[in-house]
């Protein structure tokens, strides 16, 4: 499996990291700095940290927004893997309309898909925002990035292997279970990634569906984006990687990646 | 692609005798994969943007209300307009630079990840999205620290010698491209991952041996086998970017408009939706017609490649 | 579509009969359509076909700009003699975000015990969005449109007539406040806070005393310049420059304006409604375009940066806080409306956030700087000469929109 990567391109990956976190650098920098929009050092404080624990606004934003992006995700990813995988490996009428219709809400201006919901919600169901709306508006975006994913891998599954899992007396469920599942679970996790950054992330679609109190995250940070990034947001975002890096931190020390890694990326072809 | 030529080798493999049996299964598993995501897309997605789509063909009235009194296609051909060529171009060209470019950092590092990367992948994989779990506006506004004439990446060269007084970077096309790359990097590494961790490195090894040269191997070999990949991921980076009009009224300036931002300020400032729609509709039918000529065309590349 | 039926029409006869088994009467459907638009309102149509005359729960029951007259149906529920209604136990307020005194909610919330959700939104368009779209108001009670929105919002029923009765304090109202144009007699709409337009610069790169808009062409300042991301006040601009007015809706003047416009965009670094704070403070550009409140907000963290009203004119503009048709909780609206008209609460907001309202209980509160700055408090002779951008037709607003994006694009 391993052999010896050229230096040359183990350099550019580590270049490459270096680039995807600068900016993570920067703001992590900052959510120290001693002033309320400048870009450069004024001195070290902990008062946005101080400040962020007493703005219930932006602690609500951030409850709504990992609720919402929870939601999407397992929406998502649910849906989109289905949907990926079928369309990989079954040959049905209008499969290729089935494409194209998973490629039109990527296609689809944010600005559009986000009124014409508003307006379908609004005037079909006298709905006026919720976290539920804007849950049911992410899943249906990020539907399409876990169905395009899941199905490059499943495309490059060999169908076979199913095919004599069931010869050998496996039955459907059980060869899908024990043999394209566990294939299949790569994709399906870098769908389910994808979904949560989406989510996460969202503006404009949202901005159109939120109701009273479910301000997520960017719709509060960019209410606010005339005064300058606040540097709570700095810090808010310093504490998510913080979460995210611990845990990743700690998974890895308790030797879960060893078991996920092994469930997740083990060539059940090898064994 | 080859979505289309597996299912025919399952129904070649499975041979004459099961073949009813095999339709009807085939049919059974199409309605447990397909269509609650169809269903889905088709409720909400494609009733509320056919609620728009009827909206374009109406007009504003007097009164700043939305009046179907008249449907005509009247805005449509206001949407021909010359006038938003070259924010178009410039939209494609943004678009393109940034597919291109998400491709080739994301190639390597993928392959990386996935031939080196051993009990660690998920890791490292995980930490490849961990930045985007922060917000996008602020990483964003992080890059312009990072850009400014007098921010972090200015600051270096000037301090290393390597230039004598700050270059203008920020509020440029490659301030835009490198913000949208940066931001579109992810959605290329996920799926070359996925599609280059089901290589069959034996085959890569057999293929040195064949072609003699490690290029040969990769062009004739290990780049058709991860053609999947690279669809997906080309798709998933070159559509949105399309789309992106955040990074350019972050990161560009006043010579960087975008088409995504005549249409929104068609919507917020010109108050016309029928107009925006109708705009919107136009640039998806241009998408669509060449996503899917880029794609029969990239097929056909491909079996010829691989045949 | 016309009123008359004729025999032959069948398709307008199903739609009436459609529409009389949903319990809507023609008049109220072309109303619907005109409150939010035709093709909404047709899929609702196809939702109660799909009912078959059922009675369609998806219709809300109070559409259409019955609630105008009164204060609410909970507010006449309650016996008539009361004096004050009590109040409901919450209030939904709809808001930019950081424009409103730092504590402004916290106190409101002590003193009376009612629980107030503050939200803010992302744009303009977004707002207004949410105000029309159920046509009562997106479920706030408290909005704060621009008061160029009044009319069209009193003409849709999306807002109730106030009751005056229950806001003591609007005696604190500036007398030339008490009857604004766009709303007579303050039926529907307070005032809140006015602001100008100028630019701001940095005297350290720009010397001498700046007062015209040609400041903003001068070549010499390529690249270190930017304009508000706006077509109106970017127009409005390039008008005053030319001696025309900002609401124009001449083409021809309208071109010689573009034609301006041209002119400047190769000078300019870039068009923004966001960062023109950020970008004066951290010397990104030495010149912008902005309203009298970022310019506040500029010196806080930098006191030397000058802002200028010019000489040519220049817009002036105020925003209303105004009571959905459809508020779910009228009586702590108008509460919420008194409280900010308070002297004291008025002046702790437009101390915090630069903005000065039309209040004379708050003037002896409001710090000097704010109220002795006449760009910021205009005497009344320089206010007179301020225009009010216009709320343009759709006709004419297109007009602009296409220059705009020909200049944008």
């Amino acid at each position: 499996m391993s052999g010896k990567p050229s230096r040359w391109l183990t350099g550019f990956t580590v270049l490459t990291y270096v680039f995807l976190f600068a900016p993570i650098v920067v703001l992590i920098v900052f959510s120290f700095n001693d002033s309320r929009r400048s870009f450069t050092w004024q001195g070290f404080t902990l008062q946005w940290y101080e400040k962020l624990l007493a703005n219930t606004e932006m602690i609500d934003a951030l409850r709504v927004t990992l609720v919402v992006a929870v939601a999407a995700v397992v929406g998502a990813t649910i849906l989109g893997s289905l949907l990926g995988l079928g369309l990989a490996r079954l040959r049905f009428r209008g499969s290729g309309g089935v494409q194209t219709l998973l490629l039109l809400p990527i296609m689809t201006p944010e600005i559009i898909m986000g009124i014409s919901l508003l307006v379908f919600f609004s005037q079909l169901f006298g709905l006026n925002g919720s976290i539920g709306q804007i849950a049911l508006a992410h899943i249906t975006f990020c539907i399409s990035y876990v169905a395009i994913t899941v199905r490059a891998r499943a495309a490059s599954l060999d169908p076979r292997l199913e095919e004599a899992a069931r010869d050998l007396g496996a039955s459907a469920v059980g060869a899908f279970r024990h043999v394209t599942l566990p294939l299949l679970a790569p994709g399906i996790a870098a769908g389910a990634m994808l979904a949560f950054a989406l989510s996460f992330d969202d503006l404009v679609v949202t901005s159109f569906n939120t109701g009273v109190g479910s301000t997520t995250l960017p719709v509060q940070i960019y209410s606010g984006i005339r005064f300058g990034v606040t540097p709570q947001i700095n810090a808010i975002s310093t504490i998510i990687v913080a979460v995210v890096s611990i845990a990743l931190l700690l998974a890895w020390r308790l030797g879960a990646f060893r078991t996920a890694a092994r469930a997740v990326v083990a060539d059940p072809e090898a064994a | 692609m080859t979505a289309a030529a597996t299912p025919a080798d399952v129904e070649s493999a499975r041979g004459a005798s099961r073949e009813s049996a095999g339709t009807r299964s085939a049919a059974a598993a199409t309605s447990v994969l397909v269509l609650p995501g169809v269903a889905w897309l088709g409720v909400f997605f494609l009733v509320p943007l056919a609620i728009m789509a009827v909206v374009s063909v109406g007009a504003v009235d007097s009164a700043g209300h939305i009046t179907l009194a008249n449907p005509s296609l009247r805005n449509y051909s206001h949407a021909l307009d010359p006038e938003f060529i070259p924010a178009l171009l410039r939209s494609i060209y943004y678009a393109a630079a940034t597919t291109l470019l998400s491709l080739a950092i994301g190639y390597p590092v993928a392959y990386w990840i996935s031939r080196y990367g051993g009990r660690h992948k998920v890791a490292l994989l995980i930490l490849v999205m961990l930045p985007f779990w922060t917000s996008y506006l602020i990483r964003t506004y992080a890059w312009v620290m990072i850009l400014r004439d007098n921010g972090v990446l200015n600051s270096v060269l000037l301090d290393s010698g390597v230039i004598d007084e700050p270059i203008p970077i920020l509020n440029t096309d490659v301030s835009v491209i490198l913000g949208m790359t940066y931001g579109f990097l992810p959605y290329a590494i996920l799926p070359l991952f996925v599609s280059i961790d089901r290589l069959d490195y034996s085959m890569v090894q057999a293929a040195r041996d064949l072609y003699a040269s490690g290029r040969g191997a990769f062009i004739h070999v290990t780049l058709p086998l991860t053609m999947p990949g690279l669809v997906a991921a080309g798709l998933l980076t070159f559509i949105p970017a399309l789309g992106d009009f955040v990074t350019p009224s972050v990161l560009g300036g006043a010579q960087t408009t975008t088409i995504a931002k005549l249409v929104q300020t068609i919507f917020t400032a010109g108050r016309d939706w029928p107009y925006g729609s109708a705009l919107g509709f136009l640039l998806m039918g241009v998408t669509i017609v060449g996503t899917l000529v880029a794609l029969r065309s990239l097929r056909r590349e491909v079996m010829g490649a691989s045949a | 579509m016309t009123e008359r039926d004729l025999p032959g029409m069948s398709f307008n006869e199903a739609l009436d009969q459609k529409l009389a088994q949903a319990k809507w009467s023609r008049r109220e459907f072309l109303g619907r359509v005109a409150a939010f638009g035709a093709a909404a309102a047709l899929t609702q149509l196809l939702i109660a076909c799909g009912q078959g005359g059922a009675s369609p729960t998806a219709v809300p029951a109070t559409t259409g700009p019955s609630p105008q007259g009164t204060t609410t149906a909970e507010a006449t529920a309650t016996p008539a003699p009361t004096p004050v209604p009590t109040p409901e136990k919450e209030l939904f307020v709809y808001n930019w975000d950081a424009y409103i005194g730092e504590d402004t909610v916290a106190k409101f919330q002590d003193k009376y015990g009612i629980k107030v959700t503050y939200d803010n939104f992302v744009d303009e368009s977004s707002q207004i969005g949410k105000i029309q779209s159920d046509g009562k108001g997106g479920g706030y009670d408290i909005h704060y449109p621009a008061s160029t929105w009044v009319q069209s919002f009193i003409t849709d029923g999306l807002i109730q007539k106030i009751d005056h009765s229950l806001i003591p304090n609007l005696k604190n109202l500036n007398a030339a406040w008490q009857s604004p144009d766009y709303d007579p007699g303050n039926a529907y709409s307070v005032p809140n806070f006015w602001w100008t337009t100028g630019y701001a610069w940095d005297p350290r790169d720009i010397s001498g005393n700046l007062t015209s808009w040609a400041e903003l062409w001068d070549p010499s300042r390529k690249n270190k310049m930017s304009m508000l991301d706006d077509l109106r006040e970017c127009f409005a601009a390039g008008a005053f420059r030319l001696g025309l007015s900002p609401n124009t809706t001449d083409l021809a003047e309208l071109d010689k304006i573009l034609q301006l416009l041209e002119q400047q965009k190769p000078l300019l670094r870039f068009y923004t409604a966001t960062d023109q704070i950020t970008d004066m403070v951290n010397e990104v550009v030495e010149m912008a375009h902005c309203w009298s409140g970022d310019w506040v907000q500029m010196t806080y963290d930098k006191p030397r940066l000058k802002y200028v009203i010019p000489s040519e004119g220049s817009i002036r503009g105020n925003d209303v806080m105004v009571i959905s048709s459809g508020a779910p909780h009228p009586i702590a609206a108008h509460l919420w409306i008194d409280f900010n008209l308070d002297g004291d609460v008025s002046a702790a907001s437009t101390n915090y956030i630069g903005y000065m309202g039309p209040n004379d209980a708050a003037l002896p509160k409001i710090d000097d700087y704010i109220k002795n700055d006449p760009r910021l408090n205009p005497p009344k002779e320089v206010l007179a000469e301020l225009i009010e951008l216009a709320y343009l037709k759709p006709d004419d607003l297109a007009h602009y929109t296409d220059r705009w994006n020909a200049l944008q694009a």
